[in-house]
């Protein structure tokens, strides 16, 4: 996490926790309004965060999302005590998913969450094993144009 | 015609009546309202007119400007276009075409079935959907809330309302030159009026969003005309037939009746501002995109629960069901003529929606991001009891509002308490 970001707060996100699940990242993109950031870069960094938070209530066991912003980059880490991803290569393929039936019937496990997280970020970073969880560093930058919205 | 004086919105403080109690001020969704020197102020740029403070107010001291009866006077020619919702206000036994010759009886002289025009509305939205498959999913421009709500806090989401206009002003445009052809009256000779469910239809005609100028020339609220009516129920004789709907368009009353009409899979009904809110963050977060349509009325089960309405809405409700079923769920109105108007642009919102986005702390991004920084640093300090006391919604909302130099530390009692322990 770089140093000194002119904005800082960390969010935690609780563990199968669906009824407020999704509430990190409305309060993200309600900051990223404050600050006045085109409406792209909030709607980019809205999926992102919405997408990284849904997997640590559904598989990470809950976890944080560390935001840091400046005014030309929004840095959100992600980071769960979770199982780890075992196959990242697989887990970022479209359609690729391992959500139980529960999941699916609350309209997730669409296999779409990371690549997604890929799609609307500059860099993304996935760090995860067994052992300490998965940790996202997903980096989006307000200067950059041409990313596609998804 | 004079150009009456307009307000902004259609909600206003009486401040003879309001006591200052922090009860609009919290029911607020999305905290345009303080208290300021016992009084309670609406913040005119962020205000979308949704009419929670009206409901909620015990004092009476909410007033919803909307045209008075006597206004009429005024036009030599007048065209009452009433909101579906009206049928739904009085007992089984009467039925649209009736409260639609009331209309007449009690002194308009032209009455149009406005749920006719919903139906057709209904089709062009069909109709542009399946021309348009992105983005997804198109959100209705029927309620001047929801509306407001994307322009002024969801403007990333802009490109999803559906530029088709509502039924009233796609009605009102045509009959003004009609009539004035017809009737021999200067088109400002006319007056075109919506009998309305709500307040925000009020702020939809004297300051449009998607067109420079409202083809209505005022909105007169059910709950002010519905004695009216009453009264002359009994005399109207049943020897003219102006209601062409079917359940379709009547159906529009209530929460998901545009779903009804519009006959397309994966079309998602909304209502009640909190709820409308939700779905709205949902939308922006990236969800919901194999929905096709999206019909959100602020209102909670749509306009049947809208402020102005005399009926409870559970009752209106179960009575617009009836009629649905009564006048039946297959519209009448003919595709191939609706494809024509569609195509020459009848239906089209004349202007795109012009976003008013809500500006940010600070100009510089540098600073706005340090006063952001600034908010969060001063929450903890606060009394933490979200009472309203200061004259904020919300604890957050005062830390706002004090690193925007418009409250102090101190507005909060339990700081100023402590300070004068401390003396
Ligand atoms: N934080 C995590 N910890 C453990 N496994 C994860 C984590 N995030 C993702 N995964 C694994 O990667 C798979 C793919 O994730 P992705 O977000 O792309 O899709 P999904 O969550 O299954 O479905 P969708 O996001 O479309 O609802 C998941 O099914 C899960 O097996
Ligand atoms: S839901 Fe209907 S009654 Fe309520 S504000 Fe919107 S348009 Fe008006
Ligand atoms: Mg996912």
């Amino acid at each position: 996490m770089p140093g000194k970001a002119l904005f800082q707060k960390t969010f935690t996100i609780k563990k199968d926790d669906f009824a407020n699940a999704g509430e990190a990242s409305v309060q993200i993109k309600n900051i990223l309004k404050d600050v006045g950031f085109d409406s792209s870069v909030i709607r980019r960094v809205a999926v992102a965060s919405y997408e990284a938070e849904m997997n640590v209530v559904m598989y990470g066991g809950g976890g944080n999302v560390r935001l840091a912003v400046n005014p030309d980059n929004v840095m959100l880490v992600v980071e769960d005590k979770g199982p780890g991803i075992p196959d990242v290569d697989q887990a970022m393929q479209e359609g690729f998913s391992t959500a139980t039936d529960e999941m699916r019937e609350m309209g997730f496990g669409a296999g779409m969450g990371l690549p997604n997280i890929k799609r609307n970020s500059d860099d993304l970073k996935i760090i995860t094993s067994p052992d300490s969880g998965t940790r996202l560093e997903i980096c989006i930058r307000s200067s950059v144009s041409g990313t596609e919205e998804n | 015609m004079e150009q009456k004086k307009t307000k902004k919105h259609s909600l206003q403080i009486d401040l003879e009546k309001c006591v200052g109690c922090v009860l609009c001020m919290k029911a607020c969704p999305i905290q345009a309202i303080r208290v300021r020197n016992g009084k309670a102020v609406i913040d005119d740029d962020r205000c979308v007119d949704c009419g929670e403070c009206y409901r909620v107010c015990p004092h009476d001291a909410v007033r919803s400007q909307t045209t008075s009866f006597h206004d009429l006077k005024r036009f030599k020619y007048t065209v009452a276009l009433p909101s579906p919702v009206l049928y739904t206000q009085f007992g089984r036994e009467v039925s649209p075409n009736q409260i639609l010759l009331a209309l007449k009886k009690i002194g308009f002289d032209y009455v149009v079935d406005v749920a006719w025009i919903c139906e057709k509305v209904n089709a062009a939205y069909r109709l542009y959907i399946e021309d348009h498959p992105t983005p997804m999913p198109m959100i209705s421009t029927v309620c001047p809330a929801v509306v407001r709500l994307v322009a002024f806090l969801y403007p990333e989401l802009a490109d999803h309302i559906i530029p088709i206009d509502v039924p009233r002003e796609v009605l009102a445009r045509e009959l003004r030159s009609k009539i004035s052809r017809k009737k021999n009256v200067s088109e400002e000779e006319i007056g075109v009026i919506h009998i309305t469910s709500c307040a925000a239809k009020i702020v939809s005609i004297n300051n449009p969003i998607g067109l420079s100028k409202s083809a209505l020339d005022g909105a007169i609220a059910i709950n002010d005309i519905y004695g009216k009516i009453l009264d002359v129920l009994d005399e109207v004789e049943d020897d003219e037939i102006l209601q062409q709907s079917s359940g379709v368009g009547i159906g529009w009353a209530a929460s998901g009746g545009e779903v009804r009409g519009i006959e397309l899979h994966n079309c998602l009904a909304v209502s009640g501002v909190k709820d409308v809110i939700q779905i709205l963050d949902e939308l922006e977060a990236g969800k919901l995109k194999d929905i096709k349509y999206l019909e959100a009325l602020v209102c909670p089960d749509g306009c049947i629960g809208g402020t102005q309405v005399v009926e409870n809405r559970h009752v209106a409700k179960h009575r617009a069901e009836s009629l649905v079923k009564m006048y039946g769920e297959r519209s009448r109105v003919s595709l191939k003529v609706i494809k024509r108007q569609y195509r020459e642009g009848y239906y089209t919102l004349p202007e795109g929606i012009t976003c008013k986005p809500l500006p940010p702390l600070d100009i510089d991004p540098v600073k706005a991001l340090q006063k952001r920084q600034r908010i969060e640093e001063i929450i903890p300090l606060l009394g933490g009891k979200e009472c309203g006391a200061c004259g904020a919604p919300n604890c957050k909302t005062l830390a706002r509002d004090i690193v925007l130099g418009e409250a102090e530390m101190e507005d909060c009692v339990f700081i100023k308490l402590h300070t004068a322990e401390h003396k």
